[in-house]
């Protein structure tokens, strides 16, 4: 138990001492209100993050994630602004999503092609398109689109809700379901999977979808939560889940993670950034330590395996 | 070989409808005795340069003069000099820029003027010897002190204040900041900066650093923004954090992109120019320039429909910026 | 992911013949596209300027081959510019090092910081992707703090600045650097048993170690050399632009990545070629030039030229997936039209 959980435990660690540390010397980083707001504007990473856990662990890798993310708040927010009610806006973005999910699928589950590049190309060609399209322009939502047209803490209630159910959904079904253990079994060995009755490439294919269905998903979470969409909302999101995922334990091999871990990945490392305001330190250390958490994480990773091999 | 072939023709098949739904500009070939103005703004796929360019477009219609329009997508600082040394090698007559790197560009725009191109800078200069004139808008001072006396006056000279800037490495937003910082120390020896955070122009993480500065400095008054997406990523902070009114945010933006905010009272003001103006005026320096009805040692600069503007030195002016507050918001349209 | 690639074929060397073919050929449409609608594009001023763009791009693709080429990847090369730039400048302008000096100091930085991945992924067999993302942030984000993110450092010497401006019998003077670069790596990569030995690696690791191959030194110095080359393309970039500081080469790695995929070597490691290396780079170098000279013809009221920065990169983009797409598309055209036959 202790070892199947260990990287997990280590990262939960982290993050408690980083908690202890803001409690003993900025205690008004838990008053509620930053805190939740904190949380909200987190949410659509998570969602995002769910579709990268998946990617990575059927040992495939997904750098458009950002791209598919633009690309679908901005189709839901001209939807939005064209007078559509909210639920079609949803729809549209979770559609684009699926669709350039789709696009990346089919090129390295048919084709056979390195997801690394063909994600790589899939990127810089939404993002461009995008800016001959809206060419940076940030857009106006017409009202009732914010919060859903509720309250504020309502539509965070519903954001942080849904991206916690989904996650919850997400890591009963990677355990419990034949489909999320199939998706381990592709991941550790597709050729074994193959002869066990899977077809890894609908697997694989599927989960492209899943994920950019998820971006698109996310795309919303975030849109309701200002009355503007910035088409380029999605910009190093890819990172920044990518890294969530390593850090929480997910082996870039494939086959190996879990969601819990991941959570606990995104949460240390959104949280190193509002550390240093709250210790009143200059922003310009920021990324030298997110790289230093990848390289830390990854390091232990390593010397766990180490031991490991010694130890068989 | 067969397939190599099949390549070919399927290469040639993808590249016709591209070609085909090209059409040969209006005007036809190059040089025809035409003015060729090119127009280099710091970034695309930026509201701010888009309205820039409708007016720089307005202006060369005007003139009858080609324009041409390029600029950096990302934040790679050689892509401007890169840009700037392509117009070089294919003979243009002015290059109107605005400067990400102060330095770096000037290398180009210095080779630019060794080539015989008239060079003329609008919205951030470059070094004085890399052109003729700077179509002053306002300068770093200018712009620096505008935003700090805003700010100051909301607050009543007194209280924590910070600001909220690009990223960390883009020069001009860092020229602003020295210059609010510099006000500060001569006029409001009781204002305090506490923190200068980056968002990446992103205005979701403009709010998230907001959300974070309002907790981790709970006697902050104001919030500076010295890029156009922070302001309405920190007016939403401000929002959210229930602080509407008692933390004001000021900043520099397109009363577009604001208006909700203003309206609502969380934006107190944004400051700006006439940014259409701006690129019109920019282009019509750049082709007197060019034609030499304006030379070195003008007092005066007749731009058609801006009127006749006044010229300081070798900076056109046009004219202070100003605030827009919740009066005389739903006047504009950019 | 090896079991999705493609099949190794009978005659591997002709394949990769073939890629370089095509390549070359797609090279020479674009340069007949651009000349006949671009303005003044084979002009020398232009054509110098092609190449004066681009070297810290194709120096990067340079080294990235090896890296690839052993089945590893190296996502930290473009930050390691912005570092090995700021220290540059920190070392002529504060401790008044010449040029020159600073100049090693800056390869040696370089090589230093490639040893740490090095280090991390040869001796701790850590995945490459993910301790180059780690060190990607690391060596930007240390950049930024050496600087305080703010600070730039300029006004070099005219003597410094003439190796990014200047030509030099005929040639860009930074186009020299790049040939001795290139001819260096083709030398080793092609010519020597111990860069032969990068395939090797990268087409199966154990097979190399019983093989009695040094794999883990082998796979340290591509990862040495890349950094050290990172630093020498600092040190252009700065005599280029005449300004250095820690934005210097944001986002070259996935340009640099770009070239050497579109040259036909296999992310998976074990193939390629340098002189395919070599064609990806001016692929994507010319198509970046070339857009920008279109001025004459409108694409839906936008002349060509006014949207040259973004249809260069949707349009790499796009290159990148029909020169892998399709290889495999006509193989699967190829079964079906043999069974169907039968």
């Amino acid at each position: 138990m202790m070892r199947k959980y260990s990287r997990e435990i280590i990262v939960a660690i982290a993050l408690i001492l980083l908690m202890l540390a803001l409690a003993a010397y900025a205690p008004a980083y838990f008053d509620p209100q930053p805190l939740l707001s904190r949380f909200t504007s987190q949410a659509p990473a998570l969602v995002a993050a769910i579709g990268i856990t998946l990617v990575i662990i059927i040992r495939q890798i997904d750098i458009s994630i950002g791209a598919q993310f633009s690309m679908c708040a901005v189709v839901a927010g001209v939807a939005a602004a064209a007078g559509m009610p909210l639920p079609v806006a949803v729809l549209a973005a979770v559609l684009t999503g699926a669709v350039m999910g789709a696009f990346n699928g089919l090129l390295v589950a048919w084709l056979g092609l390195p997801s690394i590049v063909v994600t790589l190309a899939t990127m810089v060609t939404w993002n461009e398109a995008l800016r001959l399209w809206q060419q940076g322009r940030l857009m106006n939502l017409p009202a009732g689109i914010q919060w859903f047209g509720l309250s504020q803490s309502a539509g965070q209630g519903i954001v942080i809700g849904l991206s916690v159910v989904l996650l919850i959904a997400f890591a009963w079904g990677m355990r419990n379901l034949a489909l999320g253990r199939y998706v381990y079994a592709t991941g550790t060995d597709a050729e074994a999977a193959r002869l066990a009755g899977i077809n890894p490439r609908w697997m694989t294919f599927g989960v492209f979808v899943l994920t950019g269905a998820l971006a698109g998903l996310a795309a919303v979470l975030n849109m309701v939560q200002s009355p503007q969409v910035q088409p380029n909302a999605g910009d190093g999101l890819e990172l920044k889940v990518i890294a969530a995922a390593v850090v929480g334990g997910v082996a870039i091999t494939g086959g190996r993670g879990n969601l819990w871990g991941v959570l606990l990945g995104l949460l240390l490392l959104v949280n190193v950034n509002p550390a240093l305001t709250y210790f009143h330190q200059p922003p310009y250390w920021e990324r030298a330590i997110q790289g230093l958490v990848i390289l830390l994480a990854v390091v232990a990773d390593g010397l766990q395996r180490g031991k490991k091999v010694k130890h068989a | 070989m067969k397939r190599s072939s099949f390549l070919c023709s399927l290469a040639v098949l993808c590249a016709v409808p591209f070609i085909g739904a090209c059409k040969k500009t209006e005007t036809g070939g190059a040089k025809d005795g035409k003015l060729t103005i090119a127009f280099l703004p710091k970034s695309k796929g930026n509201q701010y340069f888009v309205t820039c360019e409708r007016g720089a477009r307005a202006a060369a219609k005007e003139l009858g003069a080609e324009l041409l329009f390029d600029g950096p997508t990302n934040s790679d600082p050689a892509k401007q000099n890169e840009i700037v040394e392509g117009w070089i090698s294919s003979g243009v007559d002015v290059i109107a820029a605005a400067c990400e790197n102060k330095e770096g560009l000037s290398t180009a725009l210095r080779n630019a003027q060794k080539a015989g191109i008239k060079v003329v800078t609008y919205d951030a200069d470059a070094l004085p010897d890399a052109r003729s004139f700077f179509v002053n808008q306002a300068t770093e001072k200018g712009i620096g002190d505008a935003l700090l006396d805003n700010a100051a006056k909301l607050i009543g000279e007194e209280g924590e204040f910070a600001i909220i800037t690009a990223n960390l490495t883009a020069a001009n937003q860092n020229a602003w900041i020295k210059a609010i910082e510099t006000r500060q120390a001569e006029k409001y020896p009781k204002l305090k900066l506490v923190d200068i955070k980056p968002c990446d122009d992103l205005k979701d993480k403009a709010q998230q650093e907001t959300t974070n500065l309002l907790g981790a400095h709970p006697n902050l008054k104001a919030v500076i923004s010295v890029c156009s997406p922070g302001v309405p990523g920190a007016a939403e902070a401000v929002k959210q954090a229930g602080k509407t009114g008692a933390v004001k945010v000021v900043g520099l933006g397109l009363p577009s992109e604001n208006k909700a905010y203003v309206k609502e009272g969380v934006t107190q003001s944004v400051i700006l120019w006439k940014v259409e103006d701006l690129g019109y005026l920019a282009i019509k320096a750049g082709a007197a320039l060019a034609d030499g009805s304006l030379k070195p040692g003008a007092t005066e600069f007749d731009a058609g429909k801006l009127g006749k503007l006044k010229v300081e030195g070798d900076n056109i002016l046009l004219g202070t910026p100003f605030a827009f507050t919740k009066e005389n918001i739903d006047q504009f349209d950019f | 992911m090896h079991e999705m690639s493609s099949a190794p074929s009978k005659s591997l060397k002709g394949i990769f013949a073939r890629h370089e073919v095509v390549l070359l050929l797609v090279v020479a449409l674009e340069v007949l596209i651009f000349s006949l609608l671009g303005r003044n594009f084979l002009g020398e001023a232009n054509v110098s300027n092609i190449f004066r763009h681009s070297v810290e791009i194709g120096m990067l693709a340079l080294v990235m081959t090896p890296v690839i080429l052993t089945g590893g990847i190296d996502l930290s090369v473009g930050s390691m510019m912005g570092l090995c730039a700021v220290c540059f400048g920190i070392l002529v302008k504060e401790a008044q090092f010449s040029p020159l000096l600073a100049a090693l100091c800056s390869v040696a930085i370089g090589a230093t910081g490639g040893g740490l991945n090095a280090f991390l992924i040869a001796r701790l067999k850590l995945p490459p992707l993910i301790v180059t993302l780690g060190t990607f942030s690391l060596f930007r984000g240390l950049a930024e703090a050496l600087t305080k993110g703010s600070k730039s450092y300029s006004g070099f010497s005219d003597s410094f600045l003439a190796l990014g401006n200047s030509e030099v019998a005929g040639l860009p003077a930074q186009l020299w650097i790049f040939i001795a670069v290139a001819l260096g790596v083709y030398l080793l990569v092609h010519h020597t048993t111990f860069g032969r030995s990068f395939r090797a690696i990268g087409y199966s690791p154990e097979g190399s170690r019983y093989a009695g191959l040094a794999v883990g030194r082998n796979i340290s110095l591509a990862y040495i050399l890349a950094g050290a080359v990172a630093g020498l393309a600092a040190v252009i970039f700065v005599a280029r632009i005449g300004e250095a500081r820690a934005n210097a080469g944001i986002g070259y790695e996935l340009l640099a990545i770009t070239a050497v995929v579109l040259g036909g070597t296999s992310i998976f490691g074990g193939s390629g070629t340098v002189c395919g290396t070599l064609l990806g780079y001016l692929a994507v170098a010319v198509l970046n030039n070339g857009l920008k000279r279109i001025m004459d013809y409108e694409l839906l009221d936008r002349k060509i030229s006014d949207m040259a920065s973004e249809l260069s990169g949707l349009l790499t983009g796009l290159l990148l997936i029909v020169a892998l797409a399709i290889t495999p598309l006509l193989r699967i055209l190829a079964t079906r039209r043999s069974r169907s036959q039968h």
